[in-house]
């Protein structure tokens, strides 16, 4: 299938937020995403990001059945390893269901492999739901390692009430 | 011992948070892990686009440790981003000085981590914890942070950088096996 893969702008902002959508009506939790079409655009594309994007894009004649030639994408940002130094870490990965088996997905992570190489740094993190069996078998085969499962460490989060208790210092 | 200040790193405090996150990788028995130098950390936390944030906690001379120092404890993070909720904040290390601990220099910390995630509208803050260091999970958990490899089933994954070079020869392959595609 013919795409394109190229850095995303404040004009992709829509389609991106689609998708954004699309992914959690799937997993059935669209009520959980706060984030509308104007925070991406502020929050992505001003003079400090907070993440940056990629999206694959399709021609004109291969569009999807509602007519959108965006049909993928992925969102990044920089971190930092205390061990190691710079990071690059992916958070979303996405492909609409009739586009995917087209390679689209490994060509969003390869590109976001190339741009944090470029940028310096020695790794790429991501998380896996423990479910995604097919994922998790795809990155072993990789030579990605679980540090979940290998070390032990676990994601934590603290939020809404809980931070701000601590930030009033409530311990 | 009472007193001490909390504030954000500057350039001649390199060598002072590099030995901390030494001390912190030998604790948790990795410290052949750590590759940073202070180059490292020179330039990468305080050029124009820093990767890294840092607070230190500095004693008077008159309270430094055994070994003679005045930075005792520190806490490094950077901003991060969920596409369903915003902003948040990602705590990389938490560390205070062993002889320091039980003055509320860590919770004094934490509260100012909290602030500044407040302050810049993150919604969450978030950090990794082994699961065999009790001590810190309960610390936290004590807190309202709750566990989300145990919770949701989230694995945190790592590929570094021998194998994503090969992950790109793979994926380079695969897509010169696909039709017509360019990067651009």
């Amino acid at each position: 299938m013919e795409f394109t893969i190229r850095a995303a702008t404040l004009e992709d902002c829509k389609d991106i937020s689609r998708m954004i959508l699309e992914l959690a009506e799937y997993e059935k939790v669209s009520d959980q995403v706060k984030i509308a079409q104007r925070d991406l655009e502020q929050d992505g594309f001003s003079k400090n990001p907070f993440f940056h994007g990629i999206i694959a894009e399709v021609p004109e004649h291969l569009k999807s059945k509602e007519g959108h030639t965006k049909v993928g994408y992925s969102l990044y940002f920089y971190t930092y390893s205390s061990w190691k130094g710079r990071a690059v870490y992916m958070e979303d990965l996405y492909v609409m269901p009739e586009f995917r088996g087209k390679c689209i997905g490994k060509a969003l992570m390869s590109k976001v492999s190339q741009l944090g190489l470029a940028a310096g740094c020695s790794q790429l993190n991501f998380t896996v739901l423990d479910w995604n069996k097919s994922s998790l078998d795809f990155y072993l085969k990789q030579g990605c390692w679980d540090v979940t499962s290998d070390l032990g460490y676990h994601c934590m989060r603290c939020e809404g009430d809980a931070l701000e208790h601590l930030a009033q210092g409530d311990l | 011992m009472a007193s001490f200040i909390l504030r954000k790193a500057e350039p001649k405090d390199v060598s002072d948070i590099l030995r901390l996150i030494k001390e912190l990788a030998k604790f948790e028995e990795m410290e052949d892990q750590v590759i940073l130098t202070e180059k490292d950390l020179l330039e990468d936390g305080f050029g124009d686009h820093p990767f890294y944030h840092c607070i230190v906690a500095d004693v008077p001379k008159q309270h430094q440790s055994a070994d003679s120092h005045v930075i005792i404890g520190f806490a490094m993070y950077y901003f991060t981003y969920d596409p369903w909720i915003g902003k948040l904040l990602y705590l990389e290390d938490f560390y205070v000085m062993k002889e320091f601990r039980g003055f509320g220099i860590g919770s004094e910390i934490l509260k100012k981590l909290s602030q500044t995630a407040v302050r810049t509208r993150c919604s969450s803050m978030h950090f990794i914890v082994a699961e065999w260091n009790k001590p810190s999970i309960d610390f936290y958990k004590r807190r309202g942070a709750s566990d989300l490899s145990l919770e949701e089933g989230w694995r945190l994954f790592k590929i570094d950088k021998q194998n994503l070079l090969k992950l790109l020869a793979i994926l380079h392959a695969v897509q010169n096996g696909s039709t017509a595609e360019r990067f651009v």
